[in-house]
């Protein structure tokens, strides 16, 4: 490709993208009314289903288009010029398409497409069809506008992934763009973003997000039509394929963030990961409730609450981690591309249809729509929009407890205390609780804004506290809710099969916690207790589930899908538990500071200076800095571990090389190194360091000098040294000097004292002869210094003596973090086992949907 | 359903709880002038870095413990110890949030964040 080309743009291909984006809008927009319409006539049908067909070619024409710009480099269009460029990588270019908003959004949109048209098959001329796909293309339409880029009036709707630089706003006026420089100037992929993770957490995460959306359009859908009880059983395996799927995502963000970014584990209860663990969390208790309902019927208000709230809360962390409302409580970066209205409109949207719905006096619907529209348009056009929005979020939600009490049909009997379906039922409203506090934590920032307070957001340890005691009880009923059959079980018969996994749990836990939690010099306080607690519990959750699945299913395992998966979810909070709550700083600062007294928070004794070549102790370790490597934009800094052997030397035992990336988008990042072992990880990152590569130590010469200006008795600091200017003898008096002026010779004492306290003299002499001054420096060998003594200040008595030091006296350091993470294994082991044991359940909720309609 | 409205009605009185008692214990954004008038109490304070003000990291002497002075968004300013290494880029920053409270003269933080310019202005600095 040569330059001359990019005189002309190619228009066409932008051209055709967008015209795909209007496409998927319209089509999608069609399809949802034809959808809507075919309700009442069946001849929209075939339109809806063909507009709908029509919407999802569209779709994989705008993946289609963005793929191949990004492929053939067309960096005219400013998304290609921002995410991509021709040095990099191209496997990494799928990582390009999704790294920016409008591609993630895209993302999202094909996830739907393709999930909606298997949904659409297995719906073919079914009850449900009509009204699933119709929500199911209401969603579609908001996602396909967030890629319009079409202004209506003053008011933007989405934004354009095919725009040209030269009709991008923030670019159009540059000098490059004008020139038409592209290829030279293009941004390229964030180099923190290039890594394998990139390539494959997104799309898990998104196709997770897409998967809430098929509980939500059934529960609409039933809510529109009354049809309360029949779509459970369909809709269960789609439920738990979202289960999995989002939680395998999040899990991989966990783990990203423990291997590539140095925030110092794998969970930091920042936004962005709470916000898609939310709706994780709620689909599960959706996910349960469903079975209740499916197995005994009731729970339909909460099943339908919680499916549509799921998805509801996916818009919301779409709302929060794209609008930059979260502005510095948050580590991930966050540009605002101002859709924050539009997010904040599309979640209430859809709060609002909800609502609409759940009121079924026709008369008080009206009044409940004609009453947000009022609001809606006095808000527009008087203002006050923060208070009515608070107002108006407060009537929506009595008017859903009013509708519960109302309209929704209720059990008659009450469930009974040790029943399969209470406990499960209890397990869901636990969740629903601790999404509620954790998205409430999280929503701070939203919150300030519209009650005008300064509330920080809170720290790890505040989440932490507040969760431990939900995740204990979450591992009681998780231990208990197998053994317990659907409305009533043998209370007798139950307390004996705990008793025995709960013995065991007490016995193996205690023997367990008395080294982790019992031994340390700290005193027993709460928050230990519940760790015991929370520790035991998990294993009891693990005991009893494995006890259910080899005694009581006999170890069969088309039917073991929940006692696996509830065992390694056990699995994950015990490891968790054990890694974080045990999680132990090796690298220890050896100054001596006591900043305990200022209280919680404080502590300033996780980083060790490593000069290179010393070897410390840190840990059970003897560390040693040996040098560092540049490799592109990376410094590695090797780091070895010695431990000491059986005849008490010192041996060679591994490398870690944590690296600091010199990133031209972000500045200096970070990037930890870790050694996994079986029973522990020992994890390293580097906070401070030079990232200049020069053979510094090598240099025999001396660095150029630096000029002090000083009384007698001040004090010089020298890298490697202090130099005490300790007095100052001449060979002739004042007064004989004013007399005969040939010769002056003034000698500067300094007592240089090392770190080993050595002491050392220089005697740098200072010289006029003839009115001319000849200084006679003085250079101590073994430190490496030189004085020159070259000018007296008899004005205020100062002398002026310049110091230089050799090159090698600035031995290269860093400055470290090192932590040990016991058992973290338990936690990537449970993950797996959690997601085998869904995928499980999930065949065999499919195998058992097929029976059903055979039988039919 | 008696069994499950009792549930319900723990399950927002827990809610309720949660929010009262969190509010007490959270700690606010806030200016230096709060964080003097209440020297026990966590604040988080956002500001600029002075940058005529000396800056003293020297991880020889202690490698978690970093000085410089701050100018809250009141324009006071404040020699801050934050109990850390130096943050990568400190000197790029454009905002800063620190974490921590007044003892003595000095503000004590133990955590810091900061807001560096965002990738478009960076985008203009590296072609101009």
């Amino acid at each position: 490709m040569n330059e001359i080309k990019y005189i002309t743009e190619r228009v066409w291909i932008g051209q055709l993208g967008h015209a795909f984006v209007i496409l998927s809008f319209v089509t999608a927009l069609l399809s949802c009314v034809c959808f809507y319409l075919s309700f009442k006539n069946k001849d929209f049908v075939k339109l809806a289903r063909i507009s709908f067909n029509l919407h999802g070619f569209s779709v994989l024409g705008i993946a289609g288009t963005l793929f191949f710009m990004l492929f053939n480099h067309y960096f005219e269009y400013q998304y290609v010029w921002q995410h991509s460029n021709t040095e990099m990588d191209m496997k990494y270019i799928l990582s390009c398409f999704w790294e920016g908003q409008e591609g993630s959004f895209l993302l999202w949109t094909f996830w739907n497409i393709i999930l909606g048209w298997i949904l659409k098959y297995q719906l073919k001329n079914g009850e449900w069809e009509v009204p699933v796909m119709t929500v199911f293309a209401l969603v579609q339409v908001f996602l396909a506008s967030m890629l319009l880029g079409v202004y209506i009036f003053d008011y933007k709707i989405g934004t354009n992934p095919f725009l040209l630089m030269k009709e991008h706003s923030e670019f159009s006026h540059l000098p490059f763009v004008l020139a038409g420089k592209y290829e030279s100037t293009a941004r390229g992929l964030n180099p923190l973003l290039m890594n394998y993770w990139m390539t494959i957490h997104p799309p898990t995460l998104f196709l997770g997000f897409a998967s809430t959306l098929v509980p939500f359009a059934f529960a609409i859908a039933a809510l529109w039509n009354k049809q309360y009880n029949n779509w459970q059983k369909i809709a269960l395996p789609w439920t738990y394929f979202g289960i999995l799927i989002l939680g395998v995502g999040i899990l991989m963000g966990g783990a990203w963030a423990y291997e590539a970014l140095s925030f110092g584990g794998f969970w930091a209860w920042d936004p962005v990961e709470n916000s898609s663990l939310v709706p994780w969390l709620v689909l599960v208790a959706a996910g349960h409730t469903m079975i209740i309902n499916k197995n005994k019927g009731g729970s339909l208000f909460t099943t339908h609450l919680l499916a549509i709230g799921s998805f509801l809360l996916v818009l919301y962390s779409t709302f929060m981690t794209r609008s930059g409302v979260l502005g510095n409580a948050s580590v991930h970066a966050f540009t605002d591309l101002g859709m924050t209205g539009q997010l904040v409109m599309y979640v209430l949207t859809f709060v609002f249809i909800t609502v609409a719905l759940l009121i079924h006096n026709s008369l008080f619907r009206v009044s409940y729509i004609v009453g947000s529209l009022l609001m809606l348009a006095f808000g527009l056009i008087y203002g006050y929009k923060r208070d009515l929005l608070v107002m108006w979020v407060c009537a929506s939600t009595i008017i859903t407890s009013i509708a519960y009490f109302k309209y929704f049909p209720k059990e008659k009997e009450e469930e009974e205390l040790f029943s399969r379906e209470f406990w499960m039922f209890l397990g869901s409203l636990v969740l629903l609780l601790a999404s509620l506090i954790i998205t409430y934590f999280t929503s701070i920032p939203v919150l300030n804004k519209l009650f005008n307070t300064e509330y920080a957001p809170p720290k790890v340890p505040v989440y932490n506290t507040w969760i431990t005691p939900f995740a204990i009880v979450l591992m009681l009923l998780l231990a208990g809710g197998l053994f317990l059959k659907y409305k009533k079980s043998n209370t007798k018969q139950f307390v004996k099969q705990m008793a025995v996994s709960l013995v065991l749990a007490i016995v193996f836990g205690m023997v367990c916690c008395i080294p982790l939690y019992f031994l340390n010099a700290q005193p027993i306080n709460t928050t230990i207790i519940t760790y015991v607690v929370l520790f035991v519990f998990s294993l009891f959750a693990i005991f009893a589930n494995g006890y259910y699945w080899l005694s009581i299913l006999k170890g069969n395992i088309k039917k073991s899908g929940a006692a696996i998966a509830h065992i390694g979810f056990a699995l994950i909070l015990l490891g968790v538990l054990v890694s974080t709550s045990k999680k132990v700083t090796i690298s220890k600062n050896t100054a001596d500071r006591k900043v305990s007294d200022l209280g919680e928070g404080f502590d300033d004794k996780v980083s060790i200076l490593l000069t290179q070549g010393d070897t410390l102790p840190m840990g059970p370790y003897l560390v040693t800095y040996t040098g560092k490597e540049k490799k592109g934009i990376n410094v590695y800094f090797k780091v070895d571990y010695l431990k000491i052997n059986k005849n008490n030397k010192p041996e060679f035992d591994f490398t870690l090389m944590p690296m600091i990336q010199d990133n031209p988008r972000m500045g200096k990042a970070p990037e930890p190194d870790t050694k996994h072992y079986l029973d522990r990880d020992v994890y390293t990152h580097v906070t401070a360091a030079d990232l200049n590569i020069d053979t510094i130590t090598q240099n025999k010469g001396y660095q150029s000098a630096k000029n002090y200006v000083g009384h007698v008795g001040d004090t010089i600091y020298a890298s490697n040294a202090l130099v005490i200017i300790d007095s100052l003898k001449t060979n002739l008096s004042k007064e004989q000097y004013q007399k005969n002026d040939s010769l002056l010779e003034v000698t500067a004492v300094l007592k240089v004292v090392d770190a080993q306290s050595t002491s050392y003299y220089a005697y740098p002499k200072y010289i006029i002869k003839n009115n001319i001054v000849i200084p006679k420096e003085d250079e101590l060998e073994t430190l490496g210094l030189k004085f020159v003594f070259w000018k007296i200040n008899p004005d205020d008595n100062t002398i002026e003596i310049t110091l230089s030091e050799k090159v090698a006296n600035n031995k290269d350091f860093i400055v470290m973090e090192a932590y040990i993470f016991p058992y973290i294994n338990i936690l990537w082991i449970g993950s797996l086992i959690m997601a085998i044991g869904t995928a499980i359940a999930i065949a065999e909720r499919i195998r058992k949907l097929k029976v059903q309609t055979a039988k039919v | 359903m008696k069994k499950l409205h009792i549930v319900g009605i723990i399950i927002i009185a827990v809610a309720i709880g949660v929010i009262f008692v969190s509010l007490k214990n959270t700690s606010t954004y806030a200016d230096f002038t709060e964080a003097i008038a209440n020297p026990d109490k966590e604040y988080h304070v956002v500001g600029k870095l002075d940058k005529d003000q000396p800056q003293i990291y020297d991880p020889r002497v202690n490698a978690d413990e970093f000085l410089f002075t701050l100018v809250d968004n009141k324009g006071i300013a404040k020699q801050v110890v934050l109990h850390k290494s130096k943050p990568q880029d400190f000197e790029k920053s454009e905002q800063i949030v620190l974490i921590g409270k007044m003892h003595g003269s000095e503000f004590h933080a133990n955590d810091i964040l900061m807001k560096c310019p965002s990738k478009y202005n960076d985008s203009k600095a590296q072609i101009n």
